[in-house]
């Protein structure tokens, strides 16, 4: 076993928390107030190379291995205090163009691949709808084939990026004989006739990350942005299900890492009862607690990233880590609130904000309840 | 135990537990009847994958070859 990153995982790691720290974080404060999605920082990630991790060199990303996509993403929610457009990013990487870069064909793949790693696009994809969330493949969205096109009509809810998506991967039936297995993945774009979205909701927290109703009334998709083929939407959703299990939670490992060291640092330097509240093991057991918690968070995930890296499938790891990494990151910043008392509670200081973000965590790409359920289901049960 | 046989008795005793038929017709629309759902696949593959030592690709995942028995076999048989 080797548990240590190499020399360039590492460099990239401390490159991500350095450009983030001095390139994103300005007036995040004031979008969170004002639920403003930071369009010049999404530009800056895409000249750093954020949004083409992953994708090979030919379609204009930086071809990254898996180990060091995981590194940069940790780096990333390190130095990145804006959760929203992380969690903008991160649904951009892994719901859109992992599975593109996946199933999608040479023609998909060249028209759409490069503009979303520069920038210039943003993506998304489309399950959730009002009347299906955990039970994702109940979904009512229908895809009828007319000639060289299909027809879709359907609403989709709580889509990450709809507001200012170019283009959002979208689930629907093409076969509702044949249940989860009769579902479908297209590729479309906002230009579509047919196509829409909704205003941003105003949810709990992730505020600078736009999310809103997607709907597709006799919406228009060329046969040739069917991604893959007719029925394999279920597992085109499952393996980018695991990709962003195994990835997007990168980004809260980092973000609970700079939280502990926050806490360190205030805890020796607030001073109550004539000496370092750190002197206390009230205050001392809880950031063990979370040291230990951020410590199996990273192991958990750097082995759901070795697996996927070593073209393994993973449904049980990615289900396992996706559960114990948000569980803990919730309880962390918890944990860091409660430490830093009023001044936690306050707003002035991002604990608070942070708490909000980071239940979102519970909730999307499959609730805790449902990853019990997968693992339970593996476990033969 | 044939390829077929090792497939369906996976199926009786794992993914379709408690189903009144002790034989799977070989034909039957798995996907229709809903014996096999989304979280049973993925126990399928894992175990298709570890009993014959294949490697099942995503873009195989679709439902011609998981429709029946018999689909499952010549996915296997084309792997092997």
């Amino acid at each position: 076993m080797d548990f240590s990153f190499s020399q360039d995982q590492i460099t990239f790691k401390e490159s991500a928390i350095e450009f983030a720290e001095k390139v994103l974080n300005k007036g995040a404060k004031d979008r969170e107030g004002k639920c403003e999605f930071n369009r010049d920082g999404w530009e800056k990630c895409a000249e750093f190379g954020v949004q083409g991790l992953p994708v090979p060199e030919e379609y204009g990303g930086l071809g990254l291995d898996i180990l060091t996509c995981v590194a940069t993403m940790e780096g990333l929610g390190y130095g990145c205090k804006d959760s929203g457009l992380l969690f903008s990013l991160n649904s951009h990487i892994w719901t859109c163009e992992s599975p593109l870069l996946k199933f999608g064909s040479e023609y998909q793949k060249s028209k759409y691949l490069p503009g979303l790693c520069n920038g210039t696009l943003i993506g998304g994809h489309a399950m959730t709808e009002p009347d299906s969330g955990s039970d994702a493949f109940s979904m009512r969205s229908k895809a009828e084939k007319r000639g060289d096109r299909y027809i879709i009509n359907g609403t989709k809810m709580f889509i990450t990026n709809a507001p200012i998506a170019d283009i959002l991967l979208v689930f629907a039936v093409t076969d509702p004989t044949k249940g989860f297995a009769g579902i479908s993945a297209f590729i479309v774009e906002k230009g579509f006739p047919g196509f829409s979205t909704g205003k941003p909701l105003d949810m709990m927290g992730l505020k600078t990350c736009p999310l809103g109703e997607v709907v597709l009334q006799d919406c228009e998709v060329p046969e040739e942005n069917r991604l893959g083929k007719e029925g394999a939407g279920a597992a085109i959703f499952n393996s980018e299900m695991e990709w962003e299990r195994s990835c997007l939670f990168a980004t809260h490992v980092g973000a609970m890492s700079r939280d502990i060291n926050d806490c360190i640092r205030y805890v020796k330097e607030r001073h109550q009862f004539e000496k370092p509240i750190a002197k206390f093991q009230a205050i001392s057991h809880k950031i063990a607690d979370m040291q230990v918690k951020l410590e199996l968070s990273r192991l958990v995930l750097y082995k759901v990233a070795w697996l996927k890296a070593q073209g393994k499938r993973a449904p049980l790891e990615s289900a396992m880590a996706k559960l114990f990494v948000s569980e803990s990151y919730v309880q962390n910043c918890l944990e860091a609130l409660q430490i830093h008392g009023a001044y936690g509670y306050s707003t002035e200081l991002d604990f608070e904000k942070n708490v909000r973000d980071s239940i979102a965590g519970k909730i999307y790409s499959g609730t805790s309840e449902i990853q019990k359920n997968i693992i339970a289901s593996i476990l033969g049960l | 135990m044939s390829i077929l046989e090792n497939i369906e008795k996976i199926l009786l005793t794992e993914i379709a537990v408690g189903l009144a038929d002790k034989k799977i017709d070989p034909e039957a629309d798995l996907l229709e009847q809903g014996i096999i759902d989304s979280l049973g696949l993925m126990k399928l593959i894992d175990f298709l994958e570890k009993t014959f030592s294949i490697k099942i690709s995503d873009e195989e995942i679709v439902p011609e070859n998981f429709q029946c028995l018999n689909s499952m076999v010549n996915l296997v048989q084309q792997h092997l």
